[in-house]
């Protein structure tokens, strides 16, 4: 018997941002989305079990005609369930920037907490003026602060707007060609980018620059994935 | 992702066939296996391919050569490599699951007593001792690299392939956030002994405190904790949390409980070696505590330890009443030690430096094997009777509570009643307690000489 609690967190929050518009229900993108998120729910849980210092806190954003909370409130990753997303509709993504930019206001962010972790996920461009949406993002401190990933589902996204998004020259845009990577890269957002920016793993050498070190994606990430010229998105 | 290596694949070691089992966990640089061969269970580390460099392929097959400074660590076996896949593993040991992490004891999923944590304690640093005594230094020290034994208090290290000579230059690993030397997250130094003292005092201070000592008010200040937060707490700006001169960084009561209920646990002597490696020790390298001072300071303190009648443990010093329920409390048998008092419990032992008037040299201090003095051991015919085994060369003299004097040669028990006087040649012992309070008996460190 000792006395005292565990040891002090501070809140990481985490945000899936899904297009959810018509064209992500071609070649079962929607589907791949959807089976990719919820694979990546228990290493989630995972990489939160091993890391002390932060309380992982999850939520989903959807947008396609208009932008909705798939889920609103911020949820420990252990509640953290996945229901399905559905297509249809445009591709509001000015929408989506503005409700960022509304829950990384502070209030209702709180005073203190980890860098927030935004992954968005699109397979094509803004239907909407988005550039007011995501200048206001991006005037929110914790909006700068955020570590802003974008995945681009085939070809046909304006990968301008994500790295605008991303903000960062260092950070690329993902290009997802296949379910499979896909699922690769929504895993190693929310696993080895969760880590980094929970709490940072060994340090080497060389890393100057950033807010949070975005780990490597190993050489090895693609072993035994089938790219194919032949895949239909 | 995809896994490295798959289940049922081939390594070849030296002379063994090694067969891949299950994933066990994932780091920054590599994927760590189970896998068996000639019967037995081992674990595997495979590299990513970017890690898996010609340095660390030398660094593996020295430390291999080099071999473990103790059995509490996992050490590298041999190298492994397969023709199937370019790059290469090692092998070590497997971690039994009776083992939890320190990131269990931080969630409070393993609750070890204070005795197992300070067993733990003393482990993690004689093992140091013994890293460090060949020149090695381990370089990324963390949450992850050590496991413990609730029940126990045993201790095993994993995570060995950073270890490297201290002189060597090596740029690759730096240490890991929250527990690097302020003057590697400066970029001012590269990891060594000195370095490793301050990782160690971090470890420490986190399995004793469940908390870190340098965030205090300025960390709560801080809104986004990310790496330039962290580089200004640990590196540009430190200021120790209990710092004697300046208040500027306490702890807040709501943010930081744990550091105020356990600071004021624990007797001077342990928390001054805390506080002059984080006041003077952050920037005076010389002033951080080596493996010698704190393995008498944690000694000191596991041995000063008293359960109550509740059932709570106590450090028995400045506190004679309980932190738990208040009450005033009721010392055991024990013996009254150069200034010291050390509880006889049916495991206590006495080491070789206890029975120093003065040491002349503190790094000589180990509580290994060879170094044991005396150890509490039960009467042959009447195991309720304790007695004090003599481990040295020289005899003892001891003087009963009656007066009759007699020896204690090497490799005999002396029985502990309450009043006998043991001289063990340039200190001398007072058996006490069992049945009173220390007060009542008027015990002054006088009265032991």
């Amino acid at each position: 018997m000792r006395p005292g609690g565990e040891l002090a967190t501070r809140p990481l929050h985490f945000i899936f941002i899904a297009d959810c518009s018509t064209s992500m229900r071609n070649s079962g993108k929607m589907d791949a989305l959807n089976q990719a998120i919820r694979e990546a729910i228990p290493h989630m849980r995972r990489v939160a079990e091993e890391n002390p210092n932060a309380e992982v806190l999850v939520r989903a954003l959807r947008f396609s005609s208009g932008a909705q909370w798939h889920v609103e409130a911020p949820t420990l990753v252990d509640d953290f369930e996945w229901t399905d997303l559905e297509s249809s509709g445009v591709t509001d993504m000015g929408k989506a920037f503005e409700a960022l930019a509304d829950v990384m206001a502070m209030p209702p962010m709180s005073e203190r907490a980890l860098p927030p972790v935004l992954v968005l996920i699109s397979d094509g461009q803004p239907t909407d003026a988005y550039q007011e949406g995501l200048q206001r993002l991006l005037a929110q401190p914790w909006g700068v602060k955020a570590v802003k990933l974008a995945i681009a589902i085939g070809r046909a996204v304006n990968k301008k707007v994500l790295q605008a998004f991303i903000n960062n020259d260092q950070i690329d845009v993902l290009q997802a060609d296949n379910a499979q990577a896909l699922v690769n890269y929504i895993k190693w957002a929310s696993t080895a980018v969760l880590k980094a920016a929970s709490s940072p793993a060994s340090q080497f050498a060389g890393h100057e620059g950033t807010n949070v070190i975005l780990p490597q994606i190993p050489d090895d990430f693609w072993d035994g994935t089938q790219v194919s010229v032949e895949d239909v998105w | 992702m995809n896994s490295l290596l798959h289940v049922g694949q081939l390594l070849h070691g030296t002379n063994t066939l090694y067969r891949v089992g299950k994933l066990l966990g994932s780091g920054s640089q590599g994927e760590v296996y189970e896998a068996t061969a000639n019967g037995q269970v081992y674990a595997i580390k495979w590299y990513f391919s970017q890690m898996a460099t010609k340095e660390q392929l030398a660094g593996i097959q020295r430390l291999v050569k080099i071999g473990p400074p103790n059995s509490s660590f996992l050490w590298p076996l041999e190298l492994i490599t397969t023709s199937s896949k370019k790059g290469f593993g090692y092998v070590m040991p497997l971690r039994p699951k009776r083992f939890a992490s320190i990131v269990d004891l931080m969630k409070r999923k393993a609750d070890p007593s204070f005795y197992a944590l300070t067993r733990a304690a003393m482990e993690l640093i004689e093992s140091f001792r013994m890293l460090h005594a060949k020149q090695l230094c381990y370089r990324d020290i963390s949450f992850g690299n050590l496991f413990f034994d609730p029940q126990t208090g045993e201790v095993l290290i994993c995570d060995n392939d950073n270890i490297a000579f201290e002189q060597e230059v090596n740029t690759t690993v730096l240490g890991t956030p929250r527990f690097m030397a302020p003057e590697i997250v400066r970029g001012e130094s590269l990891p060594d002994v000195d370095t490793d003292r301050f990782s160690i005092a971090v470890l420490l201070f986190y399995m004793f405190m469940i908390h870190h000592p340098l965030e205090g008010r300025l960390e709560a200040s801080i809104k986004c904790f990310d790496l330039p937060a962290m580089r200004q707490l640990y590196g540009h700006k430190p200021l120790f949390i209990f710092d004697p001169i300046s208040s500027a960084n306490r702890p807040l009561p709501g943010l930081h409980d744990n550091a105020l209920i356990y600071w004021n646990l624990y007797p001077d002597y342990f928390k001054q070696l805390f506080t002059q490696c984080f006041t003077k020790g952050l920037r005076q390298r010389q002033h951080r505590p080596d493996e010698a001072q704190w393995l008498e300071v944690l000694l000191k303190l596991q041995q000063s330890i008293v359960s109550c009648t509740c059932s709570a443990e106590n450090f028995y010093d400045h506190n004679k009443t309980c932190w738990s329920c208040q009450k005033s409390m009721l010392l055991p048998l024990h013996l009254h030690l150069n200034g010291s008092l050390v509880v006889l419990r049916e495991d206590t032992r006495l080491y070789q430096h206890q029975l120093q008037m003065h040491l002349p040299n503190k790094s000589t201090i180990s509580l290994s094997k060879t170094h044991r003095a005396a150890k509490v051991t039960k009467h042959p015919h009447h195991p309720e009777i304790r007695g004090l085994q003599n481990l040295t060369e020289e005899s003892w003299q001891v003087t009963t509570p009656k007066g009759h004097t007699f020896e204690v040669p090497k490799g005999r028990s002396v029985t502990l009643e309450p009043g006998a006087k043991i001289n063990f040649g340039q200190v001398s012992g007072i058996v006490q307690g069992g049945f009173a309070h220390e007060q009542s008996l008027g015990l002054t460190k006088e009265a032991t000489r």
